[in-house]
């Protein structure tokens, strides 16, 4: 929730400073505001606060313990400091603690948009220290063999915003939480595979999963090349949502997508043809020269100009014979964004019509 | 009688408050376990999705997910581990038998529960079923609130229970005075919360009284999980009425007409006794529409739990009666605010409930003079372990410990001493040494460090190894963690690694700090009061006993790398 300036009518102090807030803001959201990175793991913004990791605790003056900033409201005249040596050394015990019970903490960036929130609180607060050394916990489910998402709880921290996420932003439901304490272990109902749930594999968990627990699998098949993750922001080309994305790539190689978490009409979320259907774009089997149809029913591969010869006889002779309505254009989903613009003007500014449609309309 | 269809048991329970665990114990009794077909049903009748019903339905003890033979449970809680409870469970594994967490019987070990059955005993021989014990007499002649009347016969029974006085508070209080009289009374008897935090009961009624929204709950928190607490048992099990009697006016002083009693899974008699006083109060006019024919209707709606120590706390509590995966809420707000469905709920434990009734029958001045030293009214403490005279006392509040574990209880076998006492069942840590001379009231206890809480104390003798009595402790709040905060889930567990020997450093001051680093960050940050009081056991087995730590550490060096 971001208040408007003018609905900021209270006051508190916030790290020895004065600031203003408005009536439902939490002290993370204010801190937030200011520019106070207060660390969190659980915590996603789209999501409701839950309170869980603990690591947002800030001191509130006549408080007992310190409070969670995450789903604790502001209150007029509240003294909040965010870092004090106490509270930051709870913070890292906490840390300690986590990288306790995980198997690694640096993982592949590719795994996922959050991948390496836990990695960088680590190093944040040096908490790669070996203490507190014991069982691990989550177990990796490599039995469920979708193409799409990596089961990987060997990383698993339940934080379970992989759960929240389904269930208050894609309102899926697929996944919950099993047992209880120590054994706790994301599930889907009796333990099943994804695909025999209600997952639609937006893959919305595997984004805002902040250890790498969840991954993308076609990205991580990108893992072994060489050269940096370069993104590249744009729209996805399926449907008229029009979700922002951003393109991975490694060298010239296309290597994954990551949806926008600041994109106007998704706000992070994608659908499975969004997220995880680039593949046509560098396949084998996609055609790179023209193919023209012989009498006998096969393809003959030719050349460029007699290609567009062909094409221009073959829309002459429609408009002499039958009229400008006889033409009707549907551009490509999986063709750029360019080429749906080309597409309508010429059978615009060509053919006097406006027959012309997308097939991401479909 | 044919057996109920799955369309049928959904149907009986679809449109009742608080539908799920009473649907799923349905199913449970007729298949002997949860199948993916009941689990489907209920899914669909109760509009809650399958992988969020099939996760929560794991989180519970009690629910078992395969067809299993009839199942015997044995309690292996912290007090019947001192009387052969575990030897009990190996005896009997090979009827299937599985262990559980305290069982609140542990005034009389070993309990084993088959089906809807409890046994007593410590050998295979010995077990039957058997009530559950009615408390002694005040050993030290001290005027009872709670117990008063609780030895008389048929006190269980609504004819035995008006014998004395029984439903004359409700009955004066709806003809004679206003809501806000009632809370008035309670609030000037001091009458706290006796389910652990003692949050004064007074203002509690009046934040749900003033609280806008309707309709408003009364829940009688009957989960008595804590480890070596029994108290809220024997009131139940022996005058029922008066629980019942205490929630109406609960639900008159604050304008509620919906009551919920959330009864641990592990007392399946008490749950029969409630089942039938309920029936009672409902033929005799006293609870219902139209209560002793005045214009306040009250319901109320008796519901099991499944075996979840957690879900005695009240968020957890909440969400359990809804349906809903059972995790403690974020707090604020609360329950006075938004309880039951998000509506103002009053959570009240047992024992304050039924203190209300004695309260207004014989005024908040009474109530207050019943305590010692300037503290008000009494507590029931259930006493447990390695003493004398096991069982549930009614003491003045201020009353020296020592005075109850020697003169009213017998004290230690002979032969033996008592090395240390747990304070708030489990919750509270140890006390020992010099930190036993305390007298019965919080800010006694809470002065060495610890807390009386629901009033659970366990005696351990000095043939007790404390290490073991620590992890013993520890391991039932790493089993009990709801997992849904870092801190306790995660410390919990470290904790009971420590504790058990085998993990963390070799070097006693690097492993003293682990074991102080991972509980402070448990009491600053954790999310509820089960991982912010679990490490009163290791930080108290730090101060008390830090030659057996010394030990425990040394012996480190002899395992295996
Ligand atoms: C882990 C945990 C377990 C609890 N278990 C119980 C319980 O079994 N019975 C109970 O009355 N209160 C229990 N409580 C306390 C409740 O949250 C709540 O404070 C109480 O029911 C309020 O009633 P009172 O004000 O009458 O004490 C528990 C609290 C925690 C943190
Ligand atoms: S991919 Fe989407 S639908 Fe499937 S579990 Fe993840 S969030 Fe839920
Ligand atoms: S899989 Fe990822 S998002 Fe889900 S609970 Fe585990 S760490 Fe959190
Ligand atoms: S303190 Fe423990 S029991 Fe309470 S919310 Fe956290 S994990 Fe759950
Ligand atoms: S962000 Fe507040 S507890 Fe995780």
């Amino acid at each position: 929730m971001s208040a408007t300036a003018t609905e900021r009518q209270q006051t508190m102090t916030l790290d020895g400073q004065e600031v203003t807030f408005a009536q439902g803001e939490t002290l993370y959201e204010v801190a937030r505001r200011h520019q106070i990175q207060v660390p969190t793991l659980c915590y996603d913004p789209r999501l409701e606060a839950f309170g869980g990791c603990r690591l947002c605790v800030v001191e509130v003056r006549g408080a007992k313990t310190p409070v969670a900033s995450c789903t604790t409201r502001a209150a007029q005249g509240m003294v909040v400091s965010t870092a004090t040596p106490a509270v930051e050394k709870l913070r890292q015990t906490l840390l300690e603690m986590v990288v306790s019970e995980n198997r690694e903490v640096a993982v592949n960036p590719l795994r996922g948009f959050a991948s390496q929130e836990l990695t960088t609180l680590v190093h944040r607060y040096g908490a790669q220290t070996g203490r507190f050394q014991g069982k691990h916990s989550g177990k990796s489910n490599s039995a469920d063999l979708n193409p799409f998402i990596l089961r990987d709880y060997d990383l698993c921290i339940s934080c379970y915003r992989c759960v929240r996420v389904c269930a208050e932003q894609e309102g899926d439901y697929a996944i919950s939480v099993m047992h209880r304490g120590f054994r706790t272990q994301i599930t889907t109902e009796f333990n099943g595979n994804l695909k025999d749930s209600s997952c639609t594999f937006c893959g919305q968990c595997v984004q805002t999963c902040p250890t790498g627990a969840l991954a993308d699998k076609k990205a991580l098949r990108g893992a072994d090349l060489p050269g940096e993750i370069q993104k590249t922001r744009t729209i996805c080309p399926y449907c008229g949502v029009g979700c922002s994305v951003d393109i991975m790539t490694k060298g010239d190689r296309m290597v994954g997508i990551q949806p926008a978490m600041d994109g106007p009409a998704n706000q992070g979320a994608l659908c499975v043809k969004g997220q995880f259907a680039f593949d046509f774009v560098q396949h084998d089997d996609r055609l790179k020269t023209p193919l023209l149809r012989q009498p006998d029913g096969s393809f003959k591969e030719i050349g460029w100009d007699e290609a567009l010869d062909f094409a221009a006889d073959g829309f002459r002779n429609a408009l002499e014979k039958h009229g400008r309505r006889s033409v009707y254009g549907i551009a490509s989903g999986r063709a750029p964004h360019e080429a749906a613009y080309s597409m309508q003007k010429f059978i615009r500014a060509g053919f006097g019509t406006h027959y012309v449609d997308n097939c991401s309309r479909a | 009688m044919p057996k109920p269809t799955n369309q049928e048991i959904v149907a009986r329970w679809r449109d009742q408050p608080a539908p799920l665990l009473a649907v799923l114990h349905a199913f449970h009794e007729r298949d002997g376990f949860l199948s993916s077909d009941a689990l489907d049903g209920v899914s669909k009748g109760l509009k809650i999705p399958i992988a969020e019903l099939y996760g929560t339905v794991t989180f519970y003890h009690h629910f078992s997910l395969q067809p299993s033979g009839p199942t015997l449970r044995v309690c292996t809680g912290n007090v019947c581990r001192l009387r052969g409870g575990l030897e009990l469970l190996e005896a009997l594994s090979p009827k299937g038998a599985k262990s559980m967490p305290c069982a609140g019987r542990c005034d009389e070990p070993v309990p084993v529960l088959s089906g809807s059955e409890s046994l007593v005993g410590t050998s295979i021989d010995t077990l039957r079923a058997k009530p559950s014990p009615l408390p002694a007499p005040n050993p030290g002649g001290y005027a009872e609130c709670i117990f008063a009347h609780i030895r008389e016969p048929d006190r269980s029974t609504l004819a035995g229970y008006r014998r004395t006085g029984g439903y004359e508070a409700l009955s004066k209080a709806l003809r004679e005075m206003t809501p806000a009289q009632v809370v008035g009374i309670i609030t000037e008897s001091k009458l706290a919360g006796r389910g652990g935090a003692g949050f004064p009961t007074g203002a509690k009624w009046k934040a749900v009284a003033d609280a806008p929204g309707h309709p408003k709950s009364i829940v009688c928190n009957a989960d008595e999980g804590e480890p070596g607490c029994f108290k809220d048992r024997a009131i139940m099990d022996h005058d029922p009425h008066t629980v019942l009697e205490g929630m109406v006016l609960a639900g008159y002083a604050t304008g509620a007409e919906r009551g919920f009693i959330y009864l641990r899974y592990e007392y399946p008699e008490t749950f029969r006794t409630l089942e039938r006083a309920i029936i009672e109060a409902q033929a005799g006019g006293l609870l219902g529409r139209g209560i002793l024919d005045g214009g306040f209707n009250f319901e109320i709606h008796l519901r099991r739990g499944a075996g979840a120590y957690i879900c005695g706390e009240e968020g957890s509590l909440l969400n359990s009666l809804e349906g809903k995966h059972p995790f403690p809420r974020n707090k604020p707000p609360f329950p006075v605010t938004h309880g039951f469905e998000n509506l103002p709920t009053a959570v009240n434990n047992v024992e304050t409930l039924a203190s209300v009734p004695h309260i207004l029958r014989q005024g908040a001045t009474w109530y207050r003079g019943l305590g010692r030293n300037g503290h008000a009214g009494t507590k029931l403490i259930s006493l447990s372990g390695d003493i004398r005279r096991p069982g549930n006392y009614e003491v003045p509040i201020g009353l020296p410990l020592k005075t109850l574990l020697f003169d009213w209880a017998g004290g230690p076998y002979s032969g033996r001493t008592i090395q240390a006492v747990t304070m708030a069942g489990l919750s509270g840590g140890f006390l020992a040494g010099d930190a036993m001379e305390v007298t019965l009231d919080e800010p006694s206890i809470r002065g060495k460090g610890s807390f009386l809480g629901a009033g659970g104390i366990i005696v351990f003798d000095d043939s007790r190894d404390m290490v073991r009595a620590a992890h013993d402790a520890m391991e039932f709040f790493a089993d009990e963690s709801c997992g849904k905060c870092f801190p306790c889930r995660i410390g919990t567990q470290r904790l009971t690694e420590r504790l058990a020997g085998g993990a963390g450093p070799r070097d006693l001051s690097a492993w003293t700090e682990e074991v102080r680093d991972i509980g402070a960050a448990m009491r600053a940050t954790s999310a509820c009061g089960l991982g912010m009081a679990a490490p009163f056991v290791s930080d108290s087995l730090l101060q008390f006993f830090p030659e057996a730590v010394r030990f425990h550490v040394a012996a480190r060096h002899t395992e295996k790398p």
